[in-house]
């Protein structure tokens, strides 16, 4: 997008979404290196109570057709497009999906919330048990109709108003949605009251407790995504979420992803008014870059700071 | 209770918390009321002048020059976390140098090191008087960086603006650069890279990083103000003075404005702190403020063709200028002026009265141009014009004479429970605007929680007393 089609957006001040708290300290302040939707600097804040990092203020929820642009990834990743590493990504995600979802019965209900174009549904749907009853909601109307396109059943609202009966779902996934939502925990009761009694929910969002956080939270952390991730958890946090939203944590671990450091790297050379060459050999599209920090993200992954983290909560009986 | 009142609970009375009482409408006491308006109290800002901002506002003059105090300082951390709704220009630049005499630049502060006798004099120093508390500002001073570079460069600054002699004012006066050596050279390199103004040691109360750096919002720091401002619940009154603070000896119990009581237990006050005991009533603890001082500045604009007169945005001139410093901000907003013209501002310091203060303005421009040509050699024949400004509230006097009674201020704050001041008049404080901002983001919930306790115990005394009046 060019600079002169950068949009101004409507801000709102916003507390802490667990504790409710507005006492958030600086963290990192940056701009939308990726889509450059708007001309804003956003602040990431970190609450001293819960350790959540927030942006304060973020855009409001009329702001959205903004920030999301129609080029905007999770509408747009095909496989003609990223080749190679739609591939290698679809097989990686393929295998993960099932082994979280080993032991759920063969006629299983199976949602996922915030499913964008339906890329995990149709892994499911290849990969999986051909008995699994799978369900997607999404809020963006461009996501579920590519979605549906795909013929995947998907809902256009949010997970609080899904027509779905109470306690039917045996497994939910909630893939890199979390951080894009104002209300997280609101987010997590409403799936807690669609899972059935013990079912569980699946959760990847960005680790905060990762070492490339560390390293380049100051302004150009891939993981800000700047301003479309909201709330960015870690280890800690993730548990207070999980407690404000009365699911029971089974199993908190990290998991490895090369995309934020390819981005963060991407990004500090963007904002650093680096040859487009150089910018170009990291992104979604780039293999070489991908495999590298996949293989360094991997040695993180083993000592428990991998680049995701990797949840998977349970409703109590 | 009556027999005519029904027997059924009757539920609490929801608690009105009254407002805080903010005193000015600049840009320290619109960010309280702004941070008290995100921890749920209401605030209600009064401003004796007719609008908000009044150092602050910008204006243009017929041939394009826009002035625009202090709008350099500010931050994109600042204007992100106001959630600013203009677009924002980045400075490409910004520096100081320390002009010594024949025509020396050292770039400030690590172009100094690459002086030979400062470093030598530093390093003795160091190696021959063990660290101890010094409390005057010249020893510290020369402790810290040695005799030569005391004597020759920070001495004269400090005395200059200060208006008293180095060895009557408190060690405490130095301003610690906030960010060491090591950092500052990385700052400076990611400077060269971005081509932004990354900004060093500008802001004491968060730390410099190469993310963050000079902007300046359209509008300037009147738009800032007006920002804040549109986001308050309540309009600003402006054009109401505050004329006295009511305590009962430890409390604020509540103010007079423009003629009208009005109720509270809190009080923010932006007033200059050695004017505020003059409106306290019923207790003298605030009277030790009263000898504060500030230095003025007497500001001469000048409106010259050509750009890039100086070696760097801000030049120090320890010696042999009337002035203690001059500023060439078109270099670091070069929007500012038409293209091809630059403004250069030139600092007196003075007091209101002595004779700095009283030179008419065609003498202080004349002072100006008869003295800059080591700067600016032909500095005459580029003179288009100029303005002069007389800032009775430049810099807080760090006397030693009141030290204790700083240190205080600075430690436990007024005094007078309820009654806080802010800002860099009232914290009599080497604050900037992004500076003032933090501060108060950590003092707010504080004073909102001690608000709102205080409303909740005046409310439950009031009710009893209510209910045994009906007995």
């Amino acid at each position: 997008m060019a600079a002169d089609e950068r949009k101004l957006v409507t801000l709102q001040h916003v507390a802490c979404c667990i504790c409710g708290g507005v006492d958030g300290t600086p963290v990192g302040v940056g701009e939308d290196f990726e889509y450059h939707t708007t001309p804003h600097s956003f602040l990431a804040v970190r609450c001293p109570t819960c350790d959540l990092i927030y942006l304060d203020p973020r855009p409001t929820a009329a702001s959205l057709s903004v920030i999301y642009p129609d080029e905007y990834h999770a509408f747009a990743f095909d496989e003609e497009q990223f080749g190679l590493v739609h591939k290698v990504r679809s097989r990686l995600e393929a295998r993960r999906l099932l082994r979280a979802g080993r032991g759920l019965p063969a006629d299983a209900h199976v949602l996922d919330v915030g499913c964008g174009d339906g890329f995990h549904l149709d892994l499911l749907r290849k990969h999986g048990p051909s008995g699994w009853q799978l369900h997607g909601v999404d809020t963006d109307a461009r996501a579920v109709a590519a979605a549906r396109q795909r013929g995947l059943n998907v809902e256009e609202c949010p997970v609080e108003l899904s027509a779905l009966e109470p306690g039917s779902i045996d497994f939910a996934l909630c893939i890199q949605t979390i951080e894009h939502v104002g209300d997280p925990v609101a987010i997590l009761r409403a799936i807690g009251n669609l899972l059935k009694p013990g079912g569980r929910l699946y959760l990847i969002t960005d680790n905060t407790g990762s070492p490339d956080f560390k390293i380049t939270r100051g302004r150009h952390w891939g993981g800000y995504h700047f301003p479309r991730h909201w709330n960015l958890f870690n280890k800690p946090s993730m548990r207070k979420l999980a407690a404000a939203a009365d699911l029971e944590v089974e199993k908190l671990s990290t998991t490895t992803s090369p995309v934020n450091w390819t981005y963060s790297i991407r990004n500090t050379l963007v904002d650093w008014h680096a040859p487009k060459w150089m910018v170009n050999r990291f992104s979604l599209k780039a293999a070489p870059a991908l495999a590298i920090f996949t293989a360094l993200d991997s040695a993180f992954t083993i000592i428990g700071r991998g680049a995701l983290l990797r949840v998977i909560l349970r409703r109590s009986k | 209770m009556s027999a005519a009142t029904p027997p059924v609970a009757v539920p609490p009375v929801p608690v009105a918390v009254p407002p805080v009482i903010v005193l000015g409408g600049g840009i320290a006491g619109l960010l309280a009321a702004h941070e008290l308006g995100r921890h749920g109290v209401a605030a209600e800002v009064y401003e004796a002048g007719p609008r908000i901002a009044g150092m602050a506002a910008s204006h243009t003059d017929a041939d394009g020059f826009s002035y625009d105090v202090g709008a350099h300082f500010v931050t994109n951390r600042f204007m992100a976390a106001l959630g600013m709704d203009v677009p924002c220009r980045t400075l490409p630049r910004y520096g100081e140098v320390v002009h010594l005499s024949p025509k020396k630049h050292p770039v400030y502060p690590i172009g100094l090191l690459g002086v030979p006798r400062f470093v030598r004099s530093a390093v003795w120093e160091k190696v021959r008087r063990p660290r101890r508390d010094l409390l005057l500002a010249s020893d510290r001073f020369r402790h810290d960086y040695g005799r030569k570079l005391a004597d020759e460069v920070a001495l004269p600054l400090l005395e200059a603006w200060s208006g008293l002699p180095a060895d009557q004012l408190s060690a405490s006066v130095i301003d610690k650069i906030p960010t060491g050596l090591a950092q500052t050279i990385w700052l400076r390199i990611a400077q060269r890279i971005t081509k932004r103004a990354v900004m060093i040691g500008y802001c004491k109360e968060e730390p410099s990083a190469t993310g963050v750096f000079h902007v300046y919002p359209e509008g300037g720091v009147a738009a800032i103000c007006q920002h804040v401002a549109n986001g308050l619940a309540q309009p600003v009154h402006v054009g109401q003075a505050a004329e006295k603070i009511y305590t009962d000896g430890e409390r604020v119990t509540g103010v007079r404005i423009a003629g009208r009581d009005i109720e509270t237990n809190t009080v923010i006050s932006t007033l200059p702190i050695n004017r505020l005991p003059q409106l306290i009533e019923g207790s003298d603890r605030l009277d030790r403020f009263r000898r504060f001082q500030f230095r003025g500045l007497v500001l001469v604009n000048l409106k010259l063709t050509g750009r890039e007169l100086l070696p760097d945005v801000i030049v120090w001139t320890p010696h042999g200028f009337p002035y203690f410093r001059v500023t060439e901000a078109p270099l670091a907003m070069p929007w500012i002026a038409p293209d091809d013209k630059t403004m250069i501002l030139c600092e007196f310091g003075a007091q209101p009265g002595d004779d700095v203060w009283a030179m008419t303005d065609e003498e202080a421009v004349e002072r100006c141009v008869s003295t800059l040509d080591p700067l600016i050699p032909d500095v005459r024949s580029r003179l288009l014009g100029a303005s002069v400004l007389r800032q009775p509230l430049g810099y807080p006097v760090f006397a030693l004479d009141y030290e204790p009674d700083r240190a205080a201020l600075a430690a436990e704050g007024t005094g007078i429970a309820g009654l806080y001041s802010v800002g860099r008049n009232g914290e009599f404080d080497h604050i900037l605007m992004e500076d003032t901002f933090w501060r108060l983001r950590r003092r707010i919930p504080a004073i909102a929680r001690d608000h709102q306790r205080c409303t909740m115990t005046a409310t439950l005394i009031k009710g009893d007393n209510d209910e045994h009046s009906t007995i």
